[in-house]
């Protein structure tokens, strides 16, 4: 019985871990201080958990998990509201599509993967604040948003690794 | 990127329709935040007073560090840096010297002139808690709110200039729009010439000058100071030079939004206009040089039968002098007058 509980515990926990990881990343990715400058975005932390959960354990990052993160991100961002987390819900749904063809890459490949996920991301989010403006923006700002969340995915992505594969990792078999 | 050591999830179709309705839900959180953006301000602004402590807490190592490696780059300079920072205070003394002559003959001029006093301004120092630095959005958290006395509308200074100014205030936090901000605009006048513009932000380092005359030439180094249009600011706060960007003009902001840790808020107070109290030499007989007139004749109520307030011609309000009733200073109309005896209800 106090083994069940303990299984119960275990497979709870394991299961909050990519939302929290996304949770951590949102508030990283709007924290007060920057190491590049204010002239260069910060990183889209947020998206990475998401897409790393959204191919390994898409059980344990729904959509709805990928929405809420992507709320959050608007509100501490200080943004209109539902354009990140649309954003969010549009890359997923294509990693969710394509999930075989990214999940079968590795390497500079799986770095290739992240970082169509997050253009898909940042063109999405541009789209939308275009419209929401009514106007053209300029590019670069979103080019180096880009540039910058695909250079941080891979020690980032190395982390979220070691992550799953000590605390979240032990649980697939339930799956 | 080790995604592929993993026994992948097969689970495609069972999220499609999770995905339909918060793909639904986003679109729907996007019109509700255009059309009612107070909802997540109010969410945002909660947000922001909880998380108010590990701010502050994170940012003072922070501060530091950044210090620290700043000083590193510093020591290397510090000779060069002090000879021109030698030279540069005393080309300053000069400029103060001239400065508080020219204020002294501004304060006589505006004596001479009468002129409207400028409104009070007071100050509330804040530090910098946040920072955002997002593709559209370039804001400023600061640890003061409500509780301060920070409104919406209102300027943020540092040391050398206009930062931004408050757009968003919890009870211990506020948001400060910052003046490269995509959603910045704010009237400026350009000196020498006192041409009006708008500085709009567009993310860059240097806003652009919108909106400004057909015609009307800047040149580089032109002070760029706010024009105080609207009564949302005051008048006069220093924000830039001008920089010529081929046809069209820049802005070099004097304040350094990425180095800034302390701010000043202003609260800009428009003094209440009280209109005068008018006294009997403000009334057109008695500047004319007339004699003011003597007070009428007290007349019992059933002398004046003729006159009844219900056929008298209506009166406005706003043309019929406020005469103090304890001084008789205007002429008497003549006796049994539709003046005299009119109610005096339309000024209520």
């Amino acid at each position: 019985m106090e083994r069940a509980g303990n299984i119960m515990g275990g497979r709870f926990l394991a299961s909050t871990i990519p939302v929290l990881c996304g949770v951590i990343g949102v508030f990283a990715a709007n924290l007060p201080f920057s190491f590049l400058g204010s002239w260069v975005p910060s990183p889209l932390y947020a998206l990475m958990p998401v897409y790393f959960w959204c191919l390994v354990r898409p059980d344990l990052m729904s959509p709805a998990w990928a929405f809420l993160i992507g709320v959050l991100h608007d509100i501490l961002s200080g943004g209109p509201p539902g354009v990140w987390a649309a954003s969010f819900v549009a890359t997923y749904a294509v990693i969710d599509r394509q999930r075989d063809a990214f999940a079968g890459l590795s390497g500079w490949g799986a770095l290739l993967g992240f970082a169509t996920a997050a253009l898909i991301a940042c063109a999405t989010d541009y789209f939308i604040f275009d419209i929401y403006h009514w106007r053209v923006l300029p590019l670069t700002p979103y080019v180096k948003e880009f540039a910058v969340t695909v250079l941080f995915y891979a020690p980032v992505a190395l982390l979220l690794g070691a992550i799953h594969r000590h605390l979240v990792g032990p649980l697939r078999s339930d799956f | 990127m080790g995604n592929v050591t993993w026994r992948i999830a097969r689970t495609r179709g069972g999220a499609h329709l999770p995905l339909i309705i918060v793909a639904a839900l986003a679109v729907a959180l996007i019109l509700i935040g255009k059309a009612q953006s107070s909802l997540f301000d109010t969410a945002r602004t909660h947000v922001m007073d909880w998380m108010k402590p590990a701010l502050v807490t994170a940012r003072a190592p922070m501060v530091e560090f950044t210090r620290w490696v700043g000083s590193i780059g510093e020591i290397f300079v510090v000779y060069q840096e002090n000879l021109k920072l030698k030279e540069e205070n005393a080309r300053l003394l000069q400029w103060r010297n001239t400065a508080t002559s020219l204020n002294e003959r501004l304060k006589r001029y505006k004596l001479l002139l009468n002129a409207v006093p400028d409104p009070a301004l007071s100050t509330r120092v804040a530090r910098v808690i946040g920072r955002a630095s997002h593709p559209f959005l370039q804001t400023l958290i600061l640890d003061a709110g409500k509780t301060n006395g920070v409104k919406p509308g209102q300027a943020v200074v540092d040391s050398s200039g206009m930062i931004g100014r408050i757009f968003l205030t919890g009870e211990r936090t506020s948001w400060v729009i910052l003046l490269t901000d995509l959603n910045s605009r704010i009237p400026v006048t350009i000196e020498p010439g006192n041409a009006q513009a708008i500085m709009a932000g567009d993310n860059s380092p240097t806003p652009a000058i919108e909106t400004l005359s057909r015609g009307t030439q800047l040149n580089a180094g032109d002070q760029v100071v706010s024009s105080g249009d609207g009564d949302i600011l005051p008048a006069g706060l220093p924000i830039g030079v001008i920089l010529v960007d081929g046809s069209s003009y820049r802005v070099g902001l004097f304040a350094d939004q990425t180095a800034t840790q302390d701010v000043e808020i202003l609260d800009f107070k428009l003094p209440p206009e009280h209109p005068p109290a008018p006294s009997p030499n403000d009334l057109p007989v008695t500047a004319a040089g007339l004699p003011p007139a003597a007070p009428p004749p007290q007349q019992p109520a059933a002398a004046s039968p003729t006159v009844k307030p219900s056929v008298s011609p209506p009166v406005r309000s706003t043309v019929k002098p406020q005469v103090p009733k304890t001084q008789g200073a205007t002429p008497a109309a003549p006796s049994g007058g539709p003046d005299n005896d009119v109610p005096d209800v339309g000024n209520e």
